[in-house]
């Protein structure tokens, strides 16, 4: 028996945007609201209520349009679900008070279509209603991207649609070739399980997971979603690459790895170094950054490389652990983003340079934000720090039965993601304290306190950063993601690594115990208004959190690797822009205007059709 | 029988319009008006009572070996359709564009001659008579390039029509020497009589036949005529040159007389892939290039051609859907494009995109129209141009030709940032901008159609439409010998 009830998942958001073109802008956010609510509960029904186990039996399955299996569930692409509905209704909740004014009527159409989208891509079975729906998603990015009011924000856009677009296109004849080699019998994503042997299969895995890592953020398509982050509005950067697009390129990564296609050990290897890459290098960057949204955006990146890595070494653990991860990062960077859009709402800026000392101003904020930086920094017993724990252990575990020569690289991959996490600590201890610490510019003497539905939301999402953490298996791991793996076919990891949350809290706090009694017994610090020399403290002698790692930036070998950074010489969208503005100026020159020469393109057209018949 | 009065009405209305025009334009925009919007009605209506059947009219009951026959069967009547939809959008947003312009009833008065000569070419059984109509098209055409007066447009038009001139030539030899070794002027009996011809003359006759009609197209090598031309025209007869004539002119004899006369030969098939593909790469770097507004809009006409060829070139079933739906969706957004283009230029007195920017509140049909239209155009869901470009990439693959489909994709990805690069400096880039003029309801109305055609275009490829509205065309193009049978066999 099928049931159309979960049609209504794309259903509903979808007449919510035609709605929303014509209705006032209080009944847009009411309507929204409504949605919203109403997927939301639906999907606590679904496992709370009703238990979706027994339903998945009977209720769910397939369901034909036009004869063919649209659309499908299983307990992956539920559990997906559910978190889309959890992070559009906080967003939503943030967005009801505060979008920037000239924006707020086209957002609160964007809003429902990219749900539509997303859930769409979720329940696709058919793979050209998948491609249909990746690409909507991609275009909502583009259309939030327009609605960025910044100097840079069309040209954000045209980079974010040439990713996106690109890499659809990819997507579209990856899975071509996938259905060329099942002797063209089914579009059914479930059904297609592809050895990767010979080169066209290889060349389908790359197509697809192109478009994987172009949604998720992965190196080398990440480029758009920093300069997306900083130019786009800061409520579609929450929603969007740091949550939603994360869970779909990860959702496809997840089912490339399970159900698309059967992969060998050289997959991973290549998953793993690429996920190693991300990590570092996003984090490098991120460090050198001026402005708040980059950074976060950097950060985004970055933990998507904990993503790939995990996902794609093969082991149940640190496959569970990459999920859990995806989870956990939408909780924790889209909280980061929207604690940042509280502040910048209150002050008006985003470049860290302009803020500081705001803890005492809006100290609600400043906690959620903390949280949000403790858990993205991997601190216990804070969701992040669990599962990155999962990763390390399943990559180790990974290690063990390979070859030397790969355990090797394993081993260089799990160094370069641990040493990562420590500089996002880093990162993030300057986030904070250029925002929130240090001192005070005196014209933000004034700020307030942000709005009640924007610190609620943020909340909620603090909330759930140490609900997941202090309760990771009992909540989200054998609630979503064992059900998901066994759901895919893979093997329910035997043990989830050691994880005493108590105890990891008495020792993290045995530690912070220690450290201020460090402080306190070599306790040097005078408090003084004299700055320098008899200089008082001025406010141009403020010290500013983006300074913090000009050493690093500034290293031998480093230096170098930097300026070519910020001159855009390893994005691939800048690179690929000037090579074709070079070959295209080298065409434009045989196109003079001038007639002779444009007949003489005729007559040698003419004479090599005459020479070759 | 309504075929002869696809050719009678636009003529009459072009008669009419010189007779009784006098100095104001009403009488032209009447005439013209009621002209095209018969005509789009009319081929609706015969569409789909043809049913994938074929209607065969012969001229002053003439029979055939002697008189000229109109032919309809279903792909005559899909140009139909795409050219009486495009001509009416276009005469209702040259309303106001063309009073702009100041002078009277002769624009409309040439906009007709060209509208009878794209449907003449459509119907005609005779190929002879194709070249006739084709250049009653031409004619017409050159006059709309040289519209405006102005030293570029007459420098365009003036190449256009040297080059259209050097097409011609090389279509008449093709007619002349098919005539001496056939001693007929029908399509369908000339088809009938190539197999018995040496297949090294029917090689030659195929290529000069190629080359003149591919310059008609603009596929590469023989596109250079294009870009001045199709910037330099006032911007409802830039649409509709890129929009329908190119592809009536050109795609649609290339299909006759290559699928249906000369039965597809495989050396013509790769020879379309070749100059597909051509078109699809070198158009749309160059497109990415341009700073002109119009100028950019024309490369990529050219690259989107490139995709027809390429569906047609691999020829099976599922590339030749893939191919018609494209010339139905390049037609709509390219001329949406166009009439974008034609806005913006009206209002501001300039289609520099480095002089343009925020015209999201200045002219938001324009700007929103515009969007879609590059989306569309560039093979965005859930706009037509996904569609039609998703079927050829999959037919390339399912030919066992991943460099073509690979190939298609990168051309997507150029289209994608040209039309982009339009829509970053063009319509948003941070400049402050004045009017001179404010944009009025009819060109609008035009815009906002075909939009709202770009958004629901893709049902046309839905189980349950597409047997009705595409199937029937692909049947024409496939089943060649067909063609033959339909209007001799009675």
């Amino acid at each position: 028996m099928n049931n159309p009830f979960i049609l209504l998942f794309v259903a509903i958001p979808a007449v919510v945007a035609l709605i929303n073109l014509i209705l006032p802008l209080v009944l847009r956010k009411l309507l929204n609201l409504l949605s919203s609510l109403f997927l939301l509960y639906s999907m606590i029904d679904v496992f709370f209520i009703s238990k979706s186990a027994e339903l998945l039996g009977s209720d769910f399955g397939t369901i034909p349009i036009f004869a063919q299996a649209i659309f499908a569930v299983d307990q992956m692409s539920l559990f997906t679900l559910f978190f889309i509905q959890i992070l559009a209704f906080i967003v939503l909740f943030y967005s009801l008070k505060g979008v920037q004014a000239d924006a707020q009527k086209a957002f609160f159409v964007l809003f429902p279509l990219t749900i539509a989208a997303c859930n769409g891509v979720i329940l696709s079975d058919h793979a050209i209603s998948f491609v249909l729906f990746w690409g909507l998603s991609g275009m909502s990015l583009f259309l939030f991207a327009l609605l960025g009011r910044t100097k840079e924000s069309p040209a954000t856009a045209m980079k974010t649609i040439l990713i996106m677009g690109g890499t659809d296109a990819l997507l579209v004849m990856g899975l071509a070739i996938m259905w060329t080699l099942k002797a063209q019998s089914s579009w059914s994503m479930s059904a297609m399980a592809l050895p990767v042997v010979d080169g066209m299969s290889w060349l389908a895995f790359f197509l697809v997971l192109a478009a994987a890592l172009a949604k998720a953020g992965g190196f080398p398509l990440h480029t758009w979603l920093p300069d997306f982050s900083r130019d786009a509005q800061v409520e579609s950067a929450a929603l969007l690459p740091a949550s939603l697009d994360k869970l779909l390129g990860i959702y496809l990564l997840a089912r490339m790895m399970t159900t698309l296609f059967t992969v060998n050990m050289i997959i991973n290897m290549i998953l793993m170094s690429l996920g190693a890459i991300t990590v570092i290098t996003a984090v490098m960057m991120a460090m050198n950054q001026h402005n708040g949204r980059r950074l976060l955006g950097y950060h985004a990146v970055s933990q998507v490389g904990y993503m790939i890595l995990g996902i794609g070494s093969g082991n149940p653990i640190a496959f569970a652990g990459g999920l859990f991860h995806m989870v956990n990062n939408t909780i924790y960077k889209s909280n980061l983003f929207l604690t940042l859009g509280s502040v910048e709402k209150q002050t008006g800026s985003n470049e860290l340079d302009d803020l500081g000392g705001l803890a005492r101003n809006m100290p609600i904020t400043f906690l959620m934000a903390l949280i949000g930086a403790l858990s993205i920094s991997g601190i216990p017993p804070f969701n992040g720090f669990f599962s990155k724990w999962m990763i390390y252990q399943g990559v180790l575990e990974s290690a063990r039965g390979a070859a030397a020569g790969y355990q090797l690289w394993i081993l260089v991959c799990l160094i370069l993601a641990v040493f990562s996490s420590a500089l996002t600590l880093a990162s993030f201890m300057k986030f904070l304290h250029a925002i929130y610490l240090g001192k005070r510019p005196e014209k933000l003497n004034n700020i307030k306190e942000t709005s009640a539905n924007q610190w609620l939301a943020t909340g909620t999402l603090a909330v759930l950063c140490i609900l997941f953490g202090v309760a990771a298996v009992t909540v989200p791991l054998k609630l979503f993601i064992y059900p998901a793996l066994t759901g895919m076919g893979v093997a329910l990891p035997m043990f989830t690594g050691l994880y005493q949350p108590l105890v990891l809290l008495a020792l993290f706090l045995i530690t912070f115990v220690l450290g201020i009694g460090v402080y306190a017994v070599t306790k040097k610090v005078r408090f003084d208004d004299i700055y320098l020399g008899g200089m008082p403290a001025l406010e141009r002698f403020r010290i500013v959190g983006t300074a913090f790692y000009n050493e690093i930036r500034n290293m031998r070998g480093l230096k170098g690797i930097y300026d070519a950074a910020d001159k855009h010489a390893f994005d691939a969208y800048d690179v690929g822009e000037k090579a074709s503005l070079a070959l295209s100026r080298i065409l434009q020159k045989a196109h003079p205007g001038l007639l002779q020469v444009y007949v003489l393109f005729i007559v040698i057209g003419v004479v090599i059709f005459l020479f070759v018949l | 029988m309504m075929l002869p009065y696809f050719i009678i009405i636009p003529l009459l209305a072009a008669f009419l319009i010189t007779l009784i025009g006098g100095k104001r334009d009403i009488w032209g925009i009447a005439l013209s008006m009621i002209a095209t919007a018969a005509l789009l009605i009319m081929s609706l209506v015969s569409f789909l009572q043809l049913r994938g059947e074929t209607i065969v009219y012969e001229m002053g009951n003439w029979q055939l070996p002697l008189g000229i026959a109109l032919v309809m069967d279903s792909l005559s009547g899909f140009m139909l359709i795409i050219v009486s939809l495009v001509a009416l959008t276009s005469v209702v947003y040259s309303i106001q564009y063309v009073r702009h312009l100041g002078q009277d009833f002769k624009y409309y008065a040439l906009f007709m001659f060209m509208l009878t000569g794209m449907n003449g070419v459509i119907l005609t059984g005779d190929i002879f008579n194709l070249f006739v109509f084709m250049e009653i098209a031409l004619f017409a055409a050159f006059a709309l390039v040289a519209y405006g007066c102005r030293a570029e447009e007459y420098e365009a038009a003036f190449k256009y029509a040297i080059m259209g001139a050097v097409s011609s030539t090389l279509i008449l030899i093709g007619i002349g020497v098919l005539y001496s070794a056939t001693s007929t002027l029908t399509m369908a009996r000339i088809a009938q009589a190539i197999p018995g011809l040496p297949s090294q003359i029917v090689l030659w006759i195929g290529g000069l036949f190629l080359a003149g009609f591919g310059l008609k197209a603009a596929a590469m090598p023989f596109h250079a005529w294009l870009p001045d031309a199709h910037s330099s025209a006032p911007a409802p007869i830039s649409s509709m040159l890129s929009g329908v004539l190119i592809k009536v002119l050109g795609i649609y004899a290339i299909i006759r007389l290559f699928f249906n006369v000369f039965d597809a030969p495989s050396a013509f098939l790769t020879i379309f892939i070749v100059i597909g593909s051509a078109s699809i790469l070198i158009s749309g770097f160059l497109a990415i290039i341009q700073w002109d507004f119009k100028r950019l809009l024309a490369y990529s006409s050219i690259s989107q051609i490139g995709y027809i060829l390429l569906g047609m070139g691999l020829a099976t079933p599922l590339a030749i859907l893939g191919a018609v739906f494209h010339l139905f969706n390049h037609a709509i957004f390219k001329s949406l494009l166009f009439y974008d283009a034609g806005s913006v230029e009206l209002a501001l007195g300039t289609r520099d995109l480095q002089k343009l920017g925020k015209l999201g509140k200045l002219l938001p049909v324009t700007s929103g129209t515009s969007i879609i239209a590059s989306l569309a155009i560039s093979g965005i869901p859930p706009f037509n141009g996904f569609f039609s470009k998703l079927i050829i990439i999959l037919a390339a693959i399912a030919a066992g030709q991943p460099v073509l489909a690979l190939l298609a994709i990168l051309g997507s990805i150029l289209t994608l940032a040209a039309v982009m690069k339009i829509q970053r400096y063009g319509l948003r880039q941070d400049v402050d901008v004045a009017p001179v003029e404010k944009i009025g309801l009819g060109m609008n109305i035009a815009m906002i159609l075909l939009a709202v055609i770009c958004i629901v275009g893709g049902l046309l490829i839905a189980p349950g439409i597409r047997e009705v509205a595409l199937d029937p065309v692909v049947n024409v193009i496939l089943e060649k010998a067909e063609y033959v049978q339909m209007v001799l066999g009675r």
